[in-house]
Formats: C-alpha cells, sequence, structure tokens
C-alpha cells in the first residue's frame, strides 16, 4: 500500500515538526496527524568558519512500500540544497528514492521505499543562515604580570527563524555545551579555561602601529603546552584584560582583538600606550652622496632618545622601517640586538635605565641606487 | 496543468478558417519524451498521440498558450510504415489572432486510427548536476554521491514523461526562449491559476514507475549512460511527472571510498591569491569512477565527525570533467597550514648610463623567504607555484622547477606540526640591461 506520511517543520520550525500518515488516493483531503516523532538529538555545529551546519534525528514511523515525507521549513533559513538525508543505520534497507521541491515554498518531499512497516531513524543534516557565532576571552594577569588566567567564551545569537529546545553546540574546536536557544535569543558559554598560562610584556615603538610615535604596551601568549595553552587553536575574537591588583580585585586594564591563532603561534594584545617611555627621534644627518648622472645615494643618521621613567630597567623595542635599498652601518650603536624582520623592516632591542635616565639609539643607513 | 492541447477539426471545404470548424476529438499523449540540454535553456519534447484520420484533408489544430514553445519547431511526422504512407502533411496555417497555435492539414489516402508524433523545442525545462562528497577523518577518501535535478518552469505539465538528459554544449543561432515569444503583441495574460491543493501536488510530486509500484520494494531508479557524438546521454529509468514549478532531484550514482588526496596549493592562476586546500581525485577507474564524464555542478563537501555525523567543509562549482580528467576541489585557505612570504633583501647593481648620464637600465637582485607552517596533527603535502615578471634569473637550493616561462613551481611533504623555510632570489634585468 502506498503510504503517505507527511514530516512538517513549519513556523518555530525545530521545535513544531509534525508526522501525519494518510491513505493517499481514498483520504487525501483528511490527512490526519498519526505521530508527532520526536527529535532525538539536535546538534547545532560551528567546524566552518562562515556556516552552521544542524544535524537533528528523527523517527519515522513507514510502511511497507512508498511512503511520502514531506518537510518544510517556512519562516527559517535554511539551505534547501544543503540538506543531506539519511538513515542512521548504515546499513538500513531503507532507500530514499527522490527528492521533489515545490514552486514557491520553503519544502520538499522525498520518496522513500521500506521492506516492511518499521520504524527507522533518520539524520537529518542542513545548513542554517543567521545563527551567529562570536569567540571572546577574558584575561585575568596576575599582579606581576607573568602570567594570566585565560577564559575563552563562546557566544551564539540565534536569529534563524527556529528554536532550539535543547540541542548540543559544537565549536570549531570540538568543545560541545547543550543549551536551550529562543528565536533571537543569544547565550554565552564559557568553554575553555586555562590557569597560569605564561605572559610575555613587550613595550614596542612601531611608527606603522602609532603615528605618533607612542610606546605600545603589548602582552604576547605563546599557544603552547608548554606556556600553558596549546589545546586548541585560538580563534579570533574580543580579549578584555583585568589584571589582579594584589587586594584580591581586579582593574580592567585594556582589550585587543586576538587574531586566529594556531597551536605553536603567537597572539599579540595591545593593552594600551606605556606613557612612561618616551621616544623622540631626530635625523642628525640626511646627506646625498655618490651621485652617478640621475642616480645618487643618501646617508642618514637617525637619532632616538629614549627615556624610561619607571623605577625599574624596561626593555624597548624599535621596529623601523626604511623603504627600497639599503645598508646599515656600523657605526649603529645604542641597541642590545638587532633582526632584520625583511627588506624593509628592522627591530632593535633597546635597554632602558629606569627613573628618566636618557638613552639614544643611534641608526645609521645608506639607502642606494635612487632615481 | 496541460496547456498544450490538440484538436483534429473537420471543416467545410470552402469556408474561411474556423467558420465552421467542429471539434471531433481531443486526444491524450501516449507517450511523451524530454530531452534536455544543460548547456542551453532548450529542451526536446517528443510525443507521440493516436488519432483517426478521415479520408481527404483533415485538419488539425496544434495550441500552447502560456507556454515557451518555439513555434518554428513544431513538427508533425506519422509514425509506422502504414500511417507514413497513408499520411502526409500538406500545408502548415499559423493563424493571425494567436501566435500560439498551428493547424496542419494533413492528407489522408487510407482512412483510420494512426499513432503520429509531434516534436518542438520548448524552454524553461532545465537540468542540473550536483554532488555530495563525504570526506573521511583522514582526508584520504570520501563517498561521492551523484544527484541529478530536473527543473520544470515551461507552463506545461508532461505527464509520465521518458526523460533524457544531455551532457554537452550544444549550438543554438537563436535562443528558444526568444523564439517563443509572440513577435507582436500577445492577447492579455491568462488570470493565474487557483493555488493547487497541496495534497493533489504532493500526489503529483510523487513520481511514475517504478516509485509508485505499490506494495513492493522499490529502488533508487537507475540513469544509464551512454555516449553519442561529442555528448553523453543520462536516460532516467522508467518515467517521470515534474509538474510546472516542481524540481526533482534524483540519484545518479553513488560510490563508496574514492581515494582522495589532499594538498595544500599556492597556485593563483587556478585557485585565487591564496595558499588552499584542495582535495584531489581522478575520474578514473583507480578512483572508482571514469564510467562517464561528470556534468558541471554544485560539490558540496561533507566531513565525516564519527558516529555518522557530519561537519560543513565547503561547495565550489565544478566544471565538466571527462573521463581521466583530474579533479581538483578548492575548500578554501586553511588556517591550520599556513604560507607567507617575505622579501628579504633588495639590492641593485649594474647601472647603465647613456651619454647624458642618464640611467638607461640596472638589474635588481631580490632575496625572498617563504615559511609554510603545517599546524595539523598529520603530514600535508604542499605545492607552490611562484611567478615572476620581465627577464629574470631564478636561484634556489631548494628543489624548484621550471612550470612555465614565468614560473617556479616546488612540491614537498611538510610533517605534522613542521615548518620549513623556502629562500630563492630573483634577479632581474630592467631597460637596456634587459635587452
Amino acid at each position: 500500500m502506498n503510504k503517505r506520511l507527511i514530516f512538517s517543520l513549519a513556523g518555530a520550525a525545530l521545535v513544531a515538526s509534525v508526522v501525519g500518515i494518510s491513505q493517499p488516493d481514498t483520504a487525501e483531503a483528511r490527512i490526519k496527524l498519526a505521530t508527532l516523532p520526536d527529535k532525538e538529538a539536535v546538534v547545532v555545529r560551528f567546524d566552518h568558519p562562515n556556516q552552521v551546519l544542524v544535524e537533528e534525528e528523527r523517527t519515522i514511523s513507514l510502511q511497507k512500500g512508498l511512503n511520502t515525507v514531506d518537510y518544510s521549513w517556512a519562516g527559517t533559513n535554511i539551505d534547501k540544497g544543503s540538506i543531506v538525508f539519511r538513515a542512521v543505520d548504515v546499513n538500513s534497507k531503507v532507500e530514499i528514492l527522490s527528492t521533489s521541491y515545490p514552486p514557491g515554498e520553503a519544502a520538499l518531499t522525498w520518496s522513500i521505499s521500506s521492506p516492511d512497516a518499521r520504524s527507522e531513524k533518520f539524520r537529518l543534516s542542513y545548513l542554517m543562515a543567521n545563527i551567529q557565532r562570536e569567540t571572546d576571552y577574558r584575561a585575568i594577569v596576575s599582579n606581576d604580570e607573568k602570567s594570566l588566567t585565560f577564559r575563552h567564551y563562546f557566544k551564539i545569537r540565534n536569529w534563524s527563524g527556529g528554536t532550539f529546545d535543547s540541542a548540543d553546540f559544537i565549536t570549531r574546536d570540538g568543545k560541545t555545551f547543550e543549551k536551550g536557544l529562543d528565536q533571537g535569543e543569544a547565550k554565552r558559554v564559557l568553554v575553555n579555561k586555562w590557569e597560569k598560562v605564561s605572559l610575555t610584556k613587550e613595550y614596542v615603538y612601531d611608527q606603522y602601529r602609532s603615528s605618533e610615535g607612542k610606546v605600545m604596551t603589548d602582552y604576547v601568549l605563546k599557544n603552547t603546552k608548554e606556556m600553558g595553552l596549546g589545546a586548541i587553536p585560538l580563534e579570533y575574537g574580543k580579549v578584555r584584560i583585568y589584571q589582579d591588583d594584589g587586594k584580591g580585585t581586579t582593574a580592567f586594564t585594556g582589550e585587543d582583538w586576538g587574531q586566529f591563532t594556531p597551536i605553536g603561534d603567537d597572539m599579540r594584545l595591545n593593552i594600551g600606550i606605556a606613557q612612561d617611555i618616551k621616544v623622540e627621534l631626530k635625523k642628525m644627518v640626511n646627506d646625498v652622496e655618490n651621485r652617478r648622472g640621475n642616480v645618487y645615494d643618501t646617508n642618514e643618521v637617525d637619532e632616538y632618545e629614549i627615556k624610561n621613567f619607571k623605577d625599574s630597567e624596561a626593555e624597548l623595542i624599535l621596529v623601523l622601517r626604511v623603504q627600497g635599498e639599503w645598508e646599515m652601518q656600523k657605526d649603529s650603536e645604542g641597541y642590545t640586538s638587532y633582526e632584520r624582520i625583511d627588506n624593509e623592516t628592522i627591530k632593535f632591542k633597546v635597554k632602558c635605565p629606569a627613573k628618566g635616565t636618557p638613552i639614544k639609539l643611534k641608526f645609521h643607513y645608506k639607502r642606494l641606487n635612487n632615481w | 496543468m496541460n496547456r498544450i492541447a490538440l484538436l483534429l477539426l473537420t471543416l467545410a471545404m470552402t469556408a474561411p478558417l474556423f467558420a465552421k470548424e467542429e471539434l471531433v476529438t481531443l486526444p491524450e499523449r501516449d507517450s511523451v519524451q524530454l530531452t534536455i540540454y544543460n548547456s542551453e535553456d532548450c529542451t526536446l519534447v517528443s510525443e507521440k498521440r493516436s488519432l483517426s484520420f478521415k479520408q481527404g484533408n483533415n485538419r488539425l489544430q496544434f495550441s500552447w498558450a502560456n507556454t515557451l514553445i518555439d513555434p518554428t519547431s513544431v513538427e508533425f511526422a506519422p509514425v509506422g510504415k502504414d500511417a507514413q504512407d497513408a499520411l502526409e502533411v500538406l500545408d502548415i496555417s499559423y493563424p493571425a489572432e494567436s501566435s500560439e497555435m498551428l493547424i496542419w492539414t494533413v492528407a489522408c489516402t487510407k482512412p483510420g486510427g494512426y499513432t503520429v508524433e509531434i516534436s518542438y523545442f520548448t524552454s524553461g525545462i532545465s537540468w542540473s548536476a550536483e554532488y555530495t562528497g563525504q570526506v573521511n577523518p583522514a582526508e584520504s577518501a570520501m563517498d561521492l554521491t551523484a544527484y541529478v535535478t530536473v527543473t520544470n518552469r515551461s507552463g506545461e505539465e508532461y505527464e509520465d514523461a521518458e526523460v533524457r538528459l544531455v551532457v554537452g554544449v550544444i549550438h543554438l543561432v537563436e535562443r528558444i526562449v526568444d523564439l517563443a515569444r509572440p513577435r507582436y503583441p500577445a492577447p492579455a495574460p491568462a488570470p493565474p491559476e487557483a493555488p493547487m491543493d497541496k495534497a493533489e501536488m504532493r500526489k503529483m510530486a510523487r513520481g511514475a514507475s517504478p516509485e509508485k509500484s505499490g506494495g513492493g520494494m522499490a529502488r533508487p531508479k537507475e540513469i544509464q549512460k551512454a555516449g553519442l557524438s561529442e555528448y553523453y546521454i543520462y536516460s532516467i529509468e522508467g518515467t517521470e511527472t515534474i509538474p510546472d514549478g516542481w524540481s526533482k532531484r534524483l540519484r545518479s550514482f553513488e560510490i563508496k571510498d574514492v581515494p582522495l588526496k589532499t594538498v595544500y596549493r599556492l597556485e593563483p592562476d587556478k585557485f585565487g591569491p591564496y595558499f588552499t586546500k584542495v582535495l584531489e581525485f581522478k575520474n578514473d577507474d583507480k578512483h572508482k569512477l571514469g564510467k562517464e564524464p561528470l556534468p558541471d555542478g554544485l560539490v558540496r563537501l561533507y566531513k565525516k565527525m564519527g558516529d555518522g555525523r557530519l561537519g560543513y567543509m565547503g561547495a565550489i562549482f565544478s566544471k565538466y570533467i571527462p573521463k581521466n580528467e583530474e579533479v581538483k576541489v578548492n575548500v578554501g585557505p586553511d588556517a591550520e597550514c599556513t604560507m607567507s612570504e617575505k622579501r628579504m633583501s633588495l639590492k641593485k647593481k649594474d647601472l647603465t648610463f647613456n651619454q647624458w648620464s642618464n640611467l638607461v637600465g640596472w638589474t635588481t637582485v631580490e632575496e625572498f623567504e617563504t615559511e609554510v607552517k603545517n599546524f595539523r596533527d598529520r603530514d600535508v603535502e604542499i605545492e607552490i607555484h611562484r611567478t615572476m615578471a620581465g627577464k629574470f634569473e631564478f636561484d634556489s637550493d631548494d628543489a624548484w622547477e621550471k612550470h612555465d616561462a614565468d614560473t617556479q613551481k616546488i612540491h614537498f611533504t611538510l610533517k605534522a606540526g613542521e615548518s620549513r623555510k623556502l629562500k630563492f632570489k630573483v634577479t632581474t634585468k630592467f631597460g637596456e640591461n634587459a635587452k
């Protein structure tokens, strides 16, 4: 006998699906709800950086022979082309014969053939739009700024049109939490907490990052097990930083966007300006030399006077840039080390004595073969 | 909704057209075959009808109001030797008052019932291919399922139609949809149909045999594939009814464990400017494929997450893939395997001046460093293409090889959690130095 079975997902889709069975030709006009299959598992996955995959399971009562299952999702944002429908039991004898799409409807119809009357569990996977996700972090830095407690939150907001009574939400790194989520509702969940994460504090002078020549204060976290992290790649997200004030409370010391940080890489967070370290740049020499026709070299000396008004010595990193072909001259001085990052970028480390004692970095270079 | 009508008319011999005609029969279609092309909006409809003809001239009216039929393509052909001997089309009239009608005058030398074939082109019926790949966790194999989806927006419902799908690019000099439009102002369009009863729609959605064969266990329809000239024809088993406005998706084939290779590639001319993850297989026997070309279509990839669950990897539109051709599916950049290039030094040399001491030639020497990092917990294959411009020399201790005049390439395996720095020097001559 050719049975029809209606499995609709309408309106508040994910909680309101119904299954009805009727006989097709004699009773088309009086479809009755006969069973109401419960959703046995709903999983919402965030593996993909831009797409959200929803999976749900339904046990559907099938009659021997051909069954027609209708599925509709009016008012929700399901990508119908992405729908994958299959029996959970990979050895199931049930066959899905075809899928039909009616015009102008958020619906489809499966033709399913069953060798006998049975209850079969099916799994349905589809992409759903307008479920927003956001990662953010909260760092509590120790009073000595040597370590921090790092909390990782995952926030979801549901604008999909559907409602999730109870679902397993799985983050990109495989963390699972079970929640209900209504249409329009948002939830923020603590998914990871790492204690005693090692922290490096850096003072950085970089004209690309601050055109006013201010010194930035950065925290650098290494996403490795040795440093207390390294369990998962860290997603892009806002990091709010608080510091233990030594009196049992914390103070907010800044925030930054943490870039996606694979395992093994660094996450650099700018917490603000280090106002106690001042840098003044003076161009001491700027000569043209070695003219050949319309080609010339330049001889340039940049002098950076650095004052550290803190009570303790500090190390300043100066990231300087020179365009074109150039060579540093040997009489450059005032640094503890330097590294040519690339052709245009050089990084100096300078020890800055405490209490405002000035120190000078002399950067002598020649730009060659200009025209 | 059937909008195509065939009327057999009788008329007074000398009367003007339509003056004294009278309806004799309204023969149904006995069968219909749709041959749908995917490269053009073009479908060949061949339908067979049984008609009774009287001795002498018979007038046969064929109309197709509110459909997308090309009037220039409508053909009438008797089927079988008896019919061919007895019937002859004398003329075809296109009445002035209707752009969606024609009348054949068919001479009959032996009265009786005959089968005739009426064929025509229509636009509005299309088909497309789609693929779903379920990739195993190691990304070493996938279960590949191919589907064909037929969509009917022609304005006509073809019940129980044999469906054939043509893979290939045909040449048309005019679009069918343009030919289908009236060449002069058409009458006001008919009012929209009342919405179809939902139950009726579902009934229509049910396929024809073998799906509607009742109590027995049905199986997915076979889709037979055969080559024809430069084309491939997919014939869907049995018949299909696809109401106007509906689409129907059928499984074309399903193959388990198609071997797969993952390569991270920087190949700007093929995959854009990003270092990207590419899943690769070949449409050949070794990959359990190669029985037919794979028509162009959207490929959606899901990753098996264990316990039958899926994760979404990405989707890409794949071009037509001939037999034995490689398939490379770009699933996009992957933050867990990264590549960055830095220019570590720049030097200019061999400056050449003309008699007025103006620079007319120079040579640059640039040293580059490309760092590839594999943050994944498994080994990965890497291929990088690096293109240079102008008159250059490329020098490296790494195993780069020439890809074309401007491009060097390197292929290697990077172990789990490791990184590798590639160094190369590019010497480029400019101006007089390049001559």
